[in-house]
């Protein structure tokens, strides 16, 4: 079911893996990591991340953490990858390798002059 | 408006989310608008964050009731053969929906309301400061204003058959083009002037493919500027990219590399034992990267009586490693012209160089056709003040001294944007190369220039003698 309902991987998906695939994040945190790997291009909304989150959660993508410290009102839920969330994001990284060579290949990526 | 009050209206726009996923996000969506409320601040960064809340809602809230609609349907589809019927909200409609559904509209209202004061502001006072009003807005093919880009130009190879080609277009694109960023603003309006009327008699829709137009815009371009050979329009098969091209911190470490590999281009450095100093130079690298390298050279051949510098292979690269270069060979500041920059303070040489004999010691460089760019400026500046003997065959002629500019995706055009002054000469060597002093075929010249700087080096030796009697 993981699969069919991933495939393919949304963009948003995806690069909640990959924000997560370094630490555990609450949601802020997953917001900024990827704006960050994004170079600011991606601001991922309350509404479109919880959304993501959600449907990872339901597909054991990934899962909640509790963050221990601070006050009951301070407390954020973390999230953290589970095995087959760091699976799916390194295929679907790989699938991304692969285009990139085949554009490289065909000269969509230039060179760099000497 | 306060932190308290936007989150007060975040928390009613979140109503519009189904119930289950309210209970379950509507807190951390809350706290996480809080957060970026208090990081974001000033007026463009809060109405980027009110257009995200609006474009997450408006992508969101659909997707969420569809999600929780398909839900229900699925539990109701278990009791098969029975019409059945389930309640999907289990809240009824508020008075406060209506109050959320105002607020989202006149937020929604003003944010459209400043982007559009905004925009009128910016492209107005944009057609005052080029003083070229509508056309700028309707050309099809706004010029990057990279400079980087253009010393690219020649790595790609033009081919043929074009399709879809509008000679008219390329041809005022290219008028355009002239007139933003020629460097002689008067000349640049004549010649865009004939580019357009030339356009408008339909002088290029006979051209055959993008090659062939791209040809004949460079050679009236010739013309009408009175021989400015610098000037071109280029053709490429495969699309070029838009934007200006941007040096990343991965291709600075890839060439960083690639130069150390290639010990930064320098093939020799020694002192053979007739005093003859040679230095073979298949390059000009990044002095940023390769100064170490390059002065640990000169200071190889220190001893030298006499030089010679092979630029038989090098096909050019950075104007400040041939000016580190050049520093040696004065013992005062010397004028190098490049067609490329405008004259500055790095236009002259920083001579003397410490601890440096080579200053008075005569010099000669091989030159051959694959002598390009950078080695040419080298070549011609040297040659221009007398300073070297230029052995072997004519060189390339490429002076890249203009500045490339993209047109489309298959057109881009060379314009010269600064006039450097040239105290040696008229022109550059842009298509003509620069002659040797002694003619002999590249693959003769290092024997001619050893001959040559033998006797010299012995002349120095001998009186070098005498002097120390």
């Amino acid at each position: 079911m993981a699969r069919k309902k991933f495939d393919p991987l949304p963009s948003a998906a995806f690069q909640i893996l990959v924000a997560l695939a370094g630490e555990d994040l609450h949601g802020y945190g997953i917001m900024r990591q990827v704006q960050q790997q994004t170079g600011g291009r991606t601001r991922l909304g309350p509404g479109t991340l919880y959304g993501s989150i959600r449907a990872l959660l339901d597909e054991r993508l990934i899962e909640e953490i509790e963050s221990g410290a601070g006050s009951e009102a301070e407390r954020r839920r973390f999230y953290r990858l589970t095995a087959a969330g760091r699976g799916m994001a390194r295929a679907e990284a790989e699938r991304l390798a692969d285009l990139l060579r085949a554009a490289r290949a065909n000269n969509l990526l230039e060179g760099d002059r000497v | 408006m306060s932190e308290k009050r936007a989150a007060a209206l975040y928390g009613w726009l979140l109503r519009l989310y189904p119930a289950a996923f309210r209970e379950q996000y509507g807190d951390e969506a809350l706290a996480l608008f809080r957060d970026r409320y208090r990081d974001e601040r000033g007026l463009m960064a809060r109405t980027r964050l009110w257009m995200d809340l609006l474009a997450d809602l408006a992508a969101s809230v659909p997707r969420e009731r569809r999600r929780f609609k398909m839900g229900a349907m699925a539990l109701a589809a278990h009791r098969t053969g029975m019409p059945s019927f389930q309640v999907l909200e289990d809240e009824s409609l508020r008075p406060s929906m209506a109050i959320s559904g105002a607020a989202v509209s006149t937020v929604a209202f003003c944010i459209c309301w400043i982007l559009m004061s905004h925009w009128t502001w910016q492209s107005r006072a944009e057609s005052d400061i080029n003083g070229v009003g509508a056309r700028a807005v309707v050309t099809i093919a706004a010029p990057t204003g990279s400079s980087e880009a253009g010393r690219n130009e020649k790595m790609l190879a033009p081919a043929a058959a074009a399709s879809g080609v509008d000679p008219e277009q390329v041809a005022q694109a290219a008028a355009l083009n002239l007139e933003r960023y020629y460097v002689d603003h008067e000349a640049a309006r004549k010649i865009a002037d004939g580019l357009r009327q030339r356009a408008k008699a339909g002088a290029y829709n006979g051209a055959g493919d993008g090659r062939a137009l791209a040809a004949m815009l460079t050679k009236d371009l010739m013309a009408l500027s009175g021989g400015d050979r610098a000037l071109t329009v280029n053709y490429f098969e495969a699309p070029l990219p838009e934007g200006p091209r941007a040096v990343s911190a991965e291709s600075a470490a890839r060439y960083r590399e690639a130069v150390q590999a290639q010990n930064c281009m320098i093939r020799t450095a020694e002192v053979q034992p007739d005093h003859v100093g040679y230095i073979r130079l298949d390059g000009f690298p990044d002095p940023g990267v390769c100064e170490a390298k390059a002065r640990a050279a000169m200071a190889k051949i220190n001893g030298a009586d006499a030089i010679i510098f092979d630029l038989r292979e090098n096909g050019g690269g950075y104007p400040g490693m041939v000016a580190l270069i050049a520093a040696y060979l004065f013992d005062h500041p010397e004028y190098l012209y490049n067609p490329r920059e405008a004259t500055t303070a790095n236009s002259w040489t920083r001579s003397p160089v410490n601890g440096n004999r080579l200053a008075g010691k005569p010099v000669f460089l091989l030159i051959s056709p694959r002598t390009r760019s950078g080695a040419e400026q080298f070549a011609y500046d040297l040659k221009a003040l007398k300073r070297a003997t230029l052995v072997g065959e004519k060189t390339g002629g490429a002076a890249h001294s203009g500045v490339f500019h993209r047109i489309d995706d298959h057109f881009g055009m060379g314009i010269p944007e600064v006039r450097a002054i040239n105290p040696f000469g008229e022109g550059d060597w842009e298509g003509v190369g620069i002659e040797p002093d002694v003619k002999t075929p590249a693959d003769a010249a290092l024997a001619t220039a050893e001959k040559l700087a033998a006797a010299r080096a012995r002349e120095i030796d001998a009186l070098r003698r005498i002097t120390a009697r």
